[in-house]
């Protein structure tokens, strides 16, 4: 899995690419968001448009960053979860947990 | 569970227990999917519940040791979708297992998935000893 960061309205968004599986993902996500949260950017949007696919390895990778994130005083939400993903989201329950949108900037709006 | 039937067709694979071979079945049913007269969505679901059993496999069954190997067998029918996964741990009590209750949990979703998106899920041994997950899609045909 890759990221490309940038920022928008204080909002870093964080674009996922590949597959969210496990492994080295888990470092790299994790690493990211410490980095983020030193730098006291607090509100992140983890865009899901180009992950392929994630198995529960990669939910738990979604989850810790999710528990990091709000420990910090901060929030992370989701941006453009696919069916597929929002229908393992759905099983798992975890759709009570993460807030999604489908629009950007609604997104980043409604970290004000 | 019954095993393929006098109509469908075999593939076989078989990866190492590396994170990297995981899209490597879904890929095989995502390009058989273009020829199948079924819904997309059951073919997402069987896909997603056999990246788990893979998953699970690599982890909890081969220790991700690259040297150890997961088999896949996919049955193709066209009315359904059965697929068999092989590893070489130990296997789990599988009726005693009941899913963890706090949400906020890393792990243990993996069986949860596999039950909610296949028809059929059963865990076993087959002969040779080795753990076996057993994981069957009735497929909705599209006109």
């Amino acid at each position: 899995m890759k990221i490309k960061e940038r920022i928008r309205d204080g909002v870093v968004i964080l674009e996922l690419h590949g597959k969210l599986m496990g492994g080295a993902d888990a470092a790299t996500f994790n690493d990211t968001l410490k980095t983020l949260l030193h730098e006291d950017h607090k509100n992140v949007l983890v865009d899901l448009s180009r992950i392929n696919w994630v198995n529960s390895t990669g939910l738990g990778i979604l989850i810790s960053g999710y528990s990091t994130v709000k420990k910090s005083g901060g929030d992370l939400k989701l941006l453009h979860v696919s069916d597929r993903i929002e229908s393992i989201f759905m099983v798992s329950k975890l759709h009570t947990v993460f807030v999604s949108f489908a629009d950007e900037e609604e997104a980043v709006n409604s970290f004000a | 569970m019954t095993g393929p039937t006098q109509q469908s067709q075999r593939i076989e694979l078989k990866i190492p227990s590396q994170y990297l071979y995981l899209g490597v079945p879904d890929a095989i049913l995502m390009e058989l999917a273009g020829d199948m007269p079924c819904e997309q969505k059951d073919i997402d679901e069987i896909s997603t519940s056999v990246i788990e059993a893979c998953t699970n496999a690599m982890e909890h069954g081969n220790g991700m040791d690259e040297h150890r190997f997961v088999e896949i067998y996919f049955d193709i029918a066209p009315d359904q979708i059965a697929i068999t996964v092989l590893d070489t741990g130990p296997g789990f009590d599988h009726e005693q297992w009941c899913p963890p209750e706090d949400i906020l949990r890393e792990r243990g979703r993996g069986i949860t998935i596999m039950r909610e998106f296949s028809d059929d899920l059963s865990f076993d041994f087959a002969a040779d000893g080795r753990f076996r997950v057993r994981l069957r899609k009735h497929l909705q045909r599209q006109d």
